[in-house]
């Protein structure tokens, strides 16, 4: 017991060291914003993979790490599309993962938001024209922010959901 | 003493008139057998106390429209010497049938399958022919990657149902979960049927992630699909695009420098770091020890920091290219690595020495999930599986790549094959990785960092095949690789 907390008072605090990610490069527009309302005080994300390679989801494991640690903004990860507020959905589309993207759609209550996170979700990436591949996330269902990066960077997600989040846009689409 | 023979000559003096050609890819002895052989000749390869070759790999080639033939290679390890022999066998025409080695050889059992969903080859006397990739709702008759399919092909859907196997009696219930579970985890459907607490049958479905990356390598250039083999899978980023890049530079004849060698040996064991501690912490979270989990998740993030730093991309993408590396590291690069790994050590095996004397994890550890070492043989199991169940296998070691021919590869190997065991193996590569890397800097030398392509293969003849190996944290990965003047 003894040498758990001297490893604990040892380590420190270590949330928060991590470099600044750079400015969102997709703005958020206002009505994902409205949209998001319900949620700034409690977000909770199901995550969903429809033919990533794995990178975004580790990014996505990553956040919930005592470096970046989710909680301390009410953002927690639930096992169940039934539990969530948010559907995160990464990769392209494959042919074999359509309709169970579109089941988990609809087992997701509402009010709810979509995140399409990575190029994948968003444009198909590489793998776009692929017989396997059906389209991006927005060909299924309706998308609310899209974060780009190939994988994106944790404090980059971190920053899109925030800024989501937000009482006032700080940008606006043209 | 008459000298030993080797393993061809074996093969050859037991089978002569069905081994019709003996030959070799780039050290790899190959032997064409005539296809109504090869459940023997396996067998025989598979059986043999001298030979004792387990199934790396098994794999299927359309040489439409070219030549009108198909032909499957069969790989296997074999025991002692840990060599390479390499089975061939043609199906001419439109023969579309293959004698199946599943009966004998289990690890054959989801290759054929595939090969039938892909190919449309059918292996005759296979147990199992449901859909594998294809799932019930592909249109009969779609198999992607014969030469005729065209890659953007759309799909149409069709009614279909995939066939589970039930069992029935008093106190057997069905569980199904998936594809979408819990977890922030790729999909994949699992029914198990259990009777209490004993899983009586576990039915897979996977597959839900096809992307078809076999058929998008074929529409790319040798030099140009380097970011595609790095998305094959993202946490091995390294390790999928040095074996492709391994296999293009044996292809083109290509030197790669020494120094690049060494960089990506260090790239390799930098993305072995940042898996094996994030497995470490997942075992130990999925065992309810929340508090290794958050240190191993804190040492990992250090790791992929240090990545971003050093290349610009945490998964490293982006540092390996055909002939060499992108990304050279100035001394002061390599010294902040070892300083931060100087760091990472000693909290690691603080860490290790609170785990191992916590009794309620190692509990749970200890006699579960036990794999032994007969089942992981007759499935063919590699890696830290592997090594953990007995199986003293490694390709940095036995077939050296990268710097490994001059790095020496110690190689931990466990007999329990419990958990237990897993993590002991990933515990101890974690500070074999460390000690590689710097190991890399005291010796790396100086020098250019890639090699120019000369973008002509060398074989005499039109058309070159080579067989291209690397052993990645999770994978170990096998590019084969033709091309000939006409294709691309």
């Amino acid at each position: 017991m003894f040498r758990i907390i001297k490893k604990s008072l040892k380590t420190g605090i270590v949330t928060g060291r991590h470099p600044a990610a750079g400015p969102t490069t997709q703005p958020v527009s206002p009505e994902a914003i409205e949209k998001a309302k319900p949620f700034r005080k409690s977000l909770t994300i199901r995550e969903v993979d429809t033919g990533s390679c794995n990178a975004c989801e580790m990014e996505m494991n990553a956040l919930a790490n005592s470096v970046y640690d989710v909680e301390r903004f009410g953002i927690h990860v639930a096992a169940s599309p039934r539990h969530a507020d948010a559907l995160v959905v990464t990769g392209p589309v494959t042919v074999n993962m359509a309709r169970p993207l579109r089941d988990v759609y609809k087992a997701t209550p509402g009010p709810k938001v979509v995140i399409a996170l990575g190029d994948c979700a968003i444009t198909c990436g590489m793998f776009a024209g692929s017989y396997a591949v059906t389209g991006p996330v927005d060909r299924h269902i309706p998308v609310d922010l899209r974060i780009p990066g190939c994988p994106p960077r944790p404090a980059e997600i971190l920053n899109a959901i925030n800024e989501l989040r937000q009482d006032k846009p700080t940008r606006c689409e043209p | 003493m008459p000298r030993a023979m080797t393993p061809v000559e074996r093969v050859t003096e037991a089978f002569g008139a069905a081994i019709a050609e003996v030959s070799a890819v780039q050290g790899t002895p190959m032997l064409r057998v005539e296809k109504e052989h090869v459940p023997v000749v396996a067998h025989y390869v598979h059986t043999h106390p001298e030979l004792r070759g387990t199934l790396s790999l098994l794999w299927a080639m359309d040489h439409r429209p070219r030549e009108a033939r198909s032909e499957l290679y069969y790989l296997f390890t074999l025991r002692e010497r840990r060599e390479w022999l390499l089975l061939r066998t043609e199906l001419r025409g439109e023969d579309r049938l293959f004698r199946s080695i599943t009966p004998h050889i289990h690890a054959a059992k989801w290759y054929e399958r595939e090969i039938r969903d892909l190919f449309g080859l059918i292996p005759q006397g296979h147990p199992d022919l449901r859909r594998l990739v294809r799932h019930e709702h592909w249109p009969k008759g779609t198999h992607p990657l014969k030469k005729e399919f065209s890659w953007n092909t759309v799909l149409q859907r069709q009614q279909g149902e995939y066939r589970f196997r039930h069992i029935e009696g008093e106190g057997v219930f069905e569980v199904p979960v998936g594809p979408i579970h819990a977890g922030i985890i790729e999909p994949g459907h699992f029914r198990f049927s259990v009777a209490g607490e004993p899983i009586m049958q576990l039915e897979l479905r996977h597959f839900w992630k096809h992307r078809g990356v076999e058929k998008l390598f074929e529409q790319q250039n040798l030099a140009t699909a380097v970011p595609l083999a790095e998305r094959v899978s993202g946490d091995t980023t390294i390790g999928h695009s040095l074996a492709y890049c391994q296999a293009v530079e044996a292809l083109l004849g290509l030197e790669v420098p020494r120094r690049a060698r060494y960089l990506r040996s260090l790239f390799l064991e930098l993305e072995r770091l940042h898996n094996h501690l994030g497995d470490v912490g997942a075992i130990c979270n999925d065992t309810a020890y929340v508090l290794a989990h958050a240190h191993c998740g804190r040492m990992k993030e250090r790791i992929m920091q240090l990545s971003d730093r050093l290349t610009g991309s945490r998964f490293l993408r982006g540092a390996n290219q055909v002939g060499g590396v992108a990304v050279d590291l100035t001394g002061a690069q390599l010294a902040e690595v070892v300083t931060e790994l100087d760091a990472i050590e000693p909290d690691f095996s603080e860490l290790e020495r609170i785990l191992f004397a916590n009794a309620s994890l190692t509990d749970r550890l200890e006699t579960t999930g036990v794999l032994k070492e007969r089942t992981a043989w007759d499935h063919a199991v590699m890696g830290v599986v592997g090594k953990a169940t007995g199986i003293d296998r490694d390709l940095r070691r036995d077939r050296p790549f990268a710097a490994y021919d001059e790095l020496q590869v110690k190689v931990s190997v466990y007999r329990y094959g419990d958990v237990r065991a897993r993590m002991r193996v990933r515990m101890d590569e974690i500070h074999e990785s460390m000690r590689l890397i710097r190991d890399v800097r005291e010796r790396i030398p100086q020098g250019p960092i890639t090699a120019e392509p000369s973008g002509v293969p060398v074989a005499g003849d039109s058309r070159c095949e080579i067989l291209r190996s690397c052993s990645g944290p999770r994978f170990s990965g096998r590019y084969w690789g033709t091309s000939s003047r006409t294709s691309r």
